[in-house]
């Protein structure tokens, strides 16, 4: 059987599906974490813990296992391996992207730069040097301050006038110190705020040529002041004339970072102005959310986690398309910050016409964090029905029904 | 005159208590009854169902061992127990149905194969983590497994159970089919690994 050296954080959610994946696929996977598996020995061609931060240890490693496993195919899973896939890969000669062009897209401002320098249509951007002084920016308020490589919104912060920014910026940095845990001062992004609409678009790239496997309605406005992921429908709703501008600017977008081949993940916004990229990813989307999305090739039924690993050695998947349902998910959204002393109301939510699934991720007496500092969503609702609307419907209805009660976290002043 | 049989209760977990009855009521043979519906057609682990809170009995030799939900105490429970095992005895009808003896014969076997690899090999390890893998039964050849401690939640269980747990099984017991995962894993309250949304 081929074998796919599947790069899988510890803080991952998605070891399971790939796991199955690997199973129905027929493929051998191993799994190459960040942290050691106290049964790794039981397993040595299927568990391997690798150093993320050291590239040239984690090849050697990699090299040695290699000498007795052959490899097909590397896959990066989440954003904190996706960089070191692509260089294993390029060291073992397997399916690969240009390495510089996956950490342009681990970086906002290096990705940026190239997309500025290709001319791709994204919002006004400028960096803040470490240290330097926090001027305003030159294209005005509403702007948005970000850090440089944190993900999912972490740190994304809207700012409305030169009052708020200095602060705005300060708490960025503070927000990629603690996750670094060093007191280095950190870089700022800023860019112009893109007022509109925004969708996601998941896809894979062969030879550099888009193949679109879903685009993502995000019917819930994303105006800050921060910008947490809620609801995504697919198939969109939006005319086929935007559709095709925003896989346009995608396209435009893969090829200016020089992106050839793999997962592509790309937010997008739209306005009466055009249509803007916001980010790129050479991964595949996050968190649970693959599980909306099922393929077929008109024979066989399977996920997106499988078409990435039939991918990766080599299978064309472009013969695969979604299913005609419409599909969606609800990413839970952390309201209030404090202790999870309960949740209730899932069971009601689980009967809700179109309602597939809810996923509780958050356990009793862990802190809930609210973005920007927070990183995780308490859990996912998805939902599947003949129309977006519908599978939208389903997914508000459910939210209201679920309730995270939380205890306030105090300390002595 | 009824002669008095005598059953030594022994309670090893909240959860298991053995009876050792001073006769064989199963000799040489074991059947299992992971579930209530089971049961049915089997005197001896029909009675001891009838009971609240018993969730699972197994009986082997002379030895029934029964498995109870963890809130209750045992001594009132086991007090009914033994009633209903004199009760059934004294009946003198057969206690088990002879086709539930035959096909939880391998299951039997089976279940100490791999509790043997479970507690020798897999659990001192992932204690490492403060995780604990449990076996919950045994289906003709598929396994129920159950996670808990730092391994119920953990962003690495799955890779745990199947490139660790299941591969090592699956090595020295060749027989077995399907390795399925029972745990709640919403329910864990101290994850080794927590996922998060990146």
């Amino acid at each position: 059987m081929p074998r796919v050296f599947v790069l899988i954080p510890s803080t991952s959610y998605r070891a399971k599906a790939f796991l199955h994946a690997g199973t129905s696929a027929s493929i051998d996977i191993t799994v190459a974490s960040d942290r050691r598996n106290t049964l790794a020995s039981f397993n040595p061609a299927g568990l391997i813990d690798l150093p993320y931060d050291d590239a040239k240890e984690a090849i050697r490693l990699v090299r040695e296992f290699a000498s007795h496993h052959l490899l097909d195919g590397v896959i990066g899973v989440d954003d904190e391996g996706v960089v070191l896939a692509h260089q294993i890969a390029a060291a073992l000669q397997l399916r690969h992207n240009p390495v510089k062009s996956v950490a342009a897209t681990r970086n906002k401002f290096a990705m940026r730069t190239f997309l500025h320098q290709a001319g791709v249509s994204q919002p006004d951007f400028y960096m803040i040097e470490s240290g330097n002084r926090r001027e305003a920016p030159a294209f005005g308020f509403p702007c948005v301050v970000k850090p440089l490589s944190l993900s999912g919104s972490r740190g994304v912060i809207r700012v409305d006038n030169e009052a708020e920014f200095a602060y705005a910026c300060e708490r960025v940095i503070g927000i990629v110190q603690k996750e670094r845990q060093s007191c280095v001062q950190e870089c700022v992004l800023t860019e112009s705020f893109i007022d509109g609409e925004e969708v996601a678009l998941e896809g894979v790239l062969a030879e550099g040529e888009l193949h679109v496997f879903a685009l993502f309605d995000k019917p819930d406005p994303l105006d800050g002041p921060f910008f947490e992921e809620t609801i995504y429908v697919t198939p969109s709703r939006h005319s086929q004339k935007r559709q095709s501008e925003i896989i346009a600017c995608v396209k435009d977008g893969v090829a200016a970072l020089g992106l050839r081949r793999g997962p592509v993940h790309a937010e997008v916004r739209f306005n009466d102005s055009g249509v803007f990229l916001i980010e790129i990813a050479a991964r595949s989307i996050g968190g649970f959310c693959s599980k909306v999305l099922r393929f077929s090739d008109g024979q066989k039924e399977v996920s997106l986690e499988e078409l990435l690993l039939r991918d990766a050695i080599g299978e064309d998947v472009r013969s695969f398309s979604r299913e005609r349902s419409a599909a969606g998910v609800m990413m839970l959204p952390i309201r209030k910050a404090g202790i999870l002393s309960s949740v209730s109301g899932v069971e009601v939510a689980r009967e809700v016409k179109g309602v597939e699934e809810i996923i509780i991720t958050v356990h009793s007496g862990k802190e809930m964090i609210p973005l920007p500092e927070g990183g995780t969503y308490p859990g996912f609702i998805f939902g599947r029905a003949e129309t977006p609307q519908e599978v939208e419907t389903a997914l508000r209805s459910a939210h209201k029904h679920i309730i995270f009660e939380t205890e306030e976290i105090t300390t002595e002043a | 005159m009824t002669e008095e049989i005598k059953i030594q209760a022994q309670i090893l977990t909240n959860e298991v208590c053995q009876f050792t009855v001073d006769r064989p009521i199963l000799p040489k043979r074991s059947a299992f009854f992971s579930q209530k519906e089971d049961a049915k057609g089997s005197p001896l682990p029909e009675a001891l169902f009838a009971i609240d809170n018993v969730v699972a009995v197994l009986i082997s030799g002379s030895v029934v061992k029964v498995t109870k939900t963890n809130d209750e105490q045992w001594m009132p429970i086991a007090k009914q127990i033994g009633a209903a095992i004199r009760k059934q005895i004294q009946s003198g009808q057969p206690l088990v149905a002879e086709e539930d003896v035959r096909r939880s014969a391998s299951e039997i076997d089976l279940r100490k194969k791999v509790e043997t690899i479970l507690n020798n090999e897999i659990n001192p390890l992932i204690a490492q983590h403060g995780g604990v893998v449990s076996l919950i039964d045994v289906r003709g050849a598929d396994l129920y497994l159950q996670l808990g401690g730092g391994c119920q939640g953990c962003g690495m269980a799955d890779v745990t159970l199947r490139q660790g747990i299941e591969a090592s099984i699956r090595r020295a017991l060749p027989e077995v089919e399907e390795v399925l995962d029972v745990t709640d894993h919403a329910a864990g309250t101290n994850p080794f690994y927590s996922p998060t949304k990146k």
